[in-house]
């Protein structure tokens, strides 16, 4: 067994209205990979807020390498060897990677910066990691897993010795994960301790040491991976058990609710054509940057198209912007939820209300505060979005409650098509669950849903036809039921033949 | 839901922004008492009067301003538009213009301004300070150019001393019940912004736009015609305050007006309106404005000079800001049992 370098006992931790921490033990040991799991709002970003210094916590003991922490701070915890690899990213987009590596310590010549020394420096430690980036490149222009790995050479750079990565692989693609776990791999060897928090269980198999499971605030327990089985893992974390990680429910498929002909808008939505029936879920699946989310935008008027015609229950209609959209019943609960979804500064109600309005406001526009109580109680009751009030600031919400209620805004109309973006991502197992059961709901109401993820096992487990997308355009269609991951993955990379010599490796890597 | 016993102090501090403005009120109360234990004559009800008639001019603009300031931009324009409306009106009326058409004619002129802000601004993306900036210049090269460069003269000389003693009477000397006429023009609009901002589909959008202008676009609001709105707000509110200030003096002033676009941001911003957008309420804006004129007024009353008036409101500004910043970070680092 190799020396524990952090150690937490009996952790409490106190929002005004909430328990965050309740006695949480943690222990991480030197050259081990330890993944921090639990369902969102479980207390996992609160715990390592307070390990890296970010929070303050109510009470407990803390010790790192051995040394006893009082009130730690960022800077002491940063010198203690605790860095964090943020869910979003902290980067300076304006800046070169060698900058915002040496960002607070440049190297200085005299009065000038010694920038060809911190290059230098910056090179040989993205070497180190076989990492193929240019010092002198601008952080904005890398890709999103580029980025990730210049913030853990940036982490490395200042002798971290504790890595705390939160959700890493939450954007990346499955060939920039290996990349990922290869660095991480390698890490380990070094004897460095990682911890390693993800909702992504299937991929711990290829890293993970050891788990320590929270839920609610609370430690449920520790172990070694080997010991367990992922039925058991998730059961800790919602301290129930699921019974199917992809419920589907049958429906008959009825008259057709929704189509698209001959829509296009830019480069990456090109001629696209489907329709959607009742009675069933179709998912768009295909690889990053296929063009899925623009379609779903175009669909929904936020980005202009240049051509394309849409049908709501066999009659045209006419979207050019999302209000248009909304008026003849179709909504999108989008990508993005911290950019696109959520007023953060806003209560969960006025998030709620903002495109109900029309539903909650008399004829003058006045807002009738008994419906709009109404509504939203409805809409946390049916979706269990846990929160004490319906007043607290949405951006208080763990990332899985701020979906439901992204996706809650949606529900209080009547609807005839539901287009969901990546509505999983980022999300705990149990809030995943609760999230197909509404879809699944939806599809028994007979709405038209559209469904699109790049979580293969979830496109397939939950949509009844699969649309695969790739580079702005379908490749194909299979029925979910008869389809295998090949089969998707081989349609997702039909790139037209052009492209495959010039520049297909661009939406992989 | 288990927030239903709820004292009704509590569910008061509940609503958001409320902690702030409440903050600023207190303040309030103890500079006023602090400065009336200086100078008694402070609490005299001719002091009180004179404070709450000053005040309104202040409780307007810093409505004008909060509302822009809530969809996350700014309104630069807002002393030129004062200005103009005073100038345009004025002049009119020393032509021998019928005095309410020539305030709505002013008024014509401000809304103009606003709703180029609003398109400026929401359509054409231009960063609001620079695109007020370019209104505020417009705005008061349109001041001076009314009357030719120089200031009316007399608005009873074109429309007769009866007509031009009810128009300064009706804006600035007249009380109703025993207050000045100006505070109840500024408390009616209060109130109706005040319920615009907080119970309509309007304000709601107000505020969706300043937090967050993507999530609000794609929950179907118009950004376009919601900054057009704040804008216009502003237009309104500026328009009476031209009006008010052309009732005191009898004329019109080409500086009328002067920097203050900036005494309506202290006025919000003292109060909790977040000059980042989408936070504050206008409760606030009103203890702000109270504050903002019971500083001049007591500081005034004590005998401090112009300069070391400036330079007080300058730091109180800072303070109250700071204070709020320090109040709210203090919530997280504080030790809190349970």
């Amino acid at each position: 067994m190799n020396e524990i370098i952090v150690s937490m006992e009996g952790i409490c931790k106190s929002f005004p209205g909430v328990k965050a921490l309740d006695h949480v033990n943690f222990e991480l040991r030197a050259g081990e990979v330890m993944a921090l799991l639990g369902e969102n709002g479980a207390g996992k970003s609160t715990l390592m807020k307070v390990l890296s210094g970010v929070y303050t916590r109510d009470s407990g003991s803390l010790k790192i390498f051995d040394k006893e922490y009082g009130d730690l701070t960022p800077k002491q915890a940063q010198e203690a060897g605790v860095a964090i690899i943020h869910q979003e990213l902290n980067m300076c987009r304006h800046l070169s990677v060698a900058e915002n590596m040496f960002l607070g310590r440049e190297i200085k010549r005299g009065l000038s910066l010694n920038n060809a020394k911190m290059e230098a420096e910056a090179k040989r430690i993205l070497d180190d990691l076989k990492i193929d980036i240019d010092p002198k490149q601008t952080v904005g222009d890398l890709p999103v897993s580029k980025q990730q790995m210049v913030e853990i050479a940036k982490a490395l750079s200042i002798d971290a010795r504790i890595l705390i990565m939160d959700e890493p692989t939450s954007s990346l693609t499955a060939r920039e994960i290996e990349d990922l776990f290869r660095i991480i791999k390698k890490l380990k060897s070094e004897g460095k301790g990682i911890v390693y928090i993800s909702h992504r269980l299937e991929e711990l198999q290829h890293i993970v040491d050891r788990v320590t499971i929270m839920r609610d605030g609370q430690y449920i327990t520790d172990m070694n991976f080997s010991d367990v089985t992922m039925e058991q893992i998730i059961s800790y974390m919602v301290g129930r058990e699921i019974k199917e990680k992809f419920p589907r429910v049958e429906c008959q498929k009825g008259k057709k609710v929704f189509e698209v002909k001959h829509l296009n808008a830019g480069r990456m939505v090109r001629d696209i054509n489907f329709s959607v029936y009742e009675g069933e879920i179709v998912g768009f699946a295909g690889l990053m940057g296929a063009g899925r989310t623009e379609t779903t935008r175009a669909i929904f008027g936020v980005d202009p198209k240049e051509s394309g015609e849409i049908y709501v229950d066999d009659k045209e209609v006419k979207i050019n912007c999302p209000m248009d959209a909304i008026r003849n019943g179709v909504v999108l609960a989008p990508e993005d939820r911290k950019k696109d979804g959520l007023c953060t500064k806003l209560s969960i109600k006025h998030n709620l209300t903002l495109p109900n309005l029309d539903i909650v406001c008399n004829k003058a526009g006045v807002v009738d505060s008994k419906k709009e109580k109404e509504l939203c109680d409805k809409a946390v009751s049916n979706l269990r979005i846990k929160t004490p009030s319906i007043e607290v600031d949405s951006g208080n919400l763990s990332g899985g409650n701020q979906q439901k209620v992204v996706v809650g805004k949606w529900l209080a109309r009547d609807s005839r098509v539901v287009i969901f973006d990546e509505p999983t991502r980022g999300i705990d197992v149990g809030a995943k669950v609760e999230i197909y059961n509404l879809m699944n709901e939806l599809k028994k109401q007979g709405i038209a849903v559209m469904f699109v993820s790049s979580e293969m096992p979830e496109v397939m487990g939950i949509a009844d036809r699969i649309i695969v997308m790739c580079d702005g355009r379908i490749t194909g269609e299979v029925m979910a039921r008869e389809t295998t991951q090949n089969e998707i993955l081989t349609l997702a990379t039909t790139f037209e033949d052009k492209k495959i010599n010039s520049q297909s490796g661009g939406e992989e890597k | 839901m288990n927030n239903k016993k709820q004292s009704p102090i509590k569910r008061l501090l509940a609503v958001k922004g409320m902690g702030a403005a409440l903050t600023a009120f207190v303040g309030l109360i103890i500079i006023y008492i602090a400065f009336g234990l200086i100078n008694s004559a402070v609490f005299s009800s001719n002091n009180i009067l004179n404070l709450l008639r000053s005040m309104s001019k202040y409780l307007l603009i810093g409505i004008a301003q909060s509302y822009v300031l809530i969809t996350g931009n700014i309104d630069l324009s807002i002393g030129s538009m004062v200005a103009m409306s005073a100038m345009i009106s004025a002049t009119l009326m020393t032509l021998g213009v019928n005095p309410l058409l020539a305030v709505l004619i002013a008024l014509l002129c401000c809304l103009v301004i606003g709703i180029i802000n609003g398109i400026l601004v929401g359509q054409f993306k231009l960063p609001p300070f620079i695109a007020t900036l370019g209104t505020m210049f417009v705005g008061r090269g349109i001041a001076y150019m009314v009357n030719n460069n120089r200031n009316t003269d007399a608005i009873a000389t074109g429309i007769g001393k009866e007509a031009g003693d009810k128009f300064q009477n009706f804006f600035y000397y007249g009380t109703t019940a025993g207050v000045y006429n100006t505070f109840w023009i500024a408390i009616i609009m209060f109130v109706i912004f005040f319920f615009l901002l907080s119970k309509t589909r309007t304000g709601r959008h107000i505020y969706a736009i300043g937090s967050n202008i993507d999530a609000a676009k794609l929950s179907g609001v118009n950004v376009v015609a919601t900054t057009t709105k704040a804008y216009l707000v502003s237009a309104v509110c500026s328009w009476v305050v031209g009006l008010i200030l052309c009732a005191q003096a009898g004329m019109g002033n080409m500086e009328a007006g002067n920097m203050y676009e900036m005494y309506g941001v202290a006025a919000g911003v003292i109060g909790g309106v977040s000059p980042l957008g989408g936070t504050g309420i206008l409760l606030g804006t009103l203890a702000g404005s109270a504050v903002w004129q019971t500083l001049e007024n007591g500081l005034n009353m004590i005998g401090a000079q112009v300069g070391i008036q400036r330079l007080v409101i300058g730091i109180i500004v800072v303070v109250a800001v700071l204070l709020d910043v320090v109040l709210r970070s203090g919530q997280f680092t504080k030790k809190k049992k349970g």
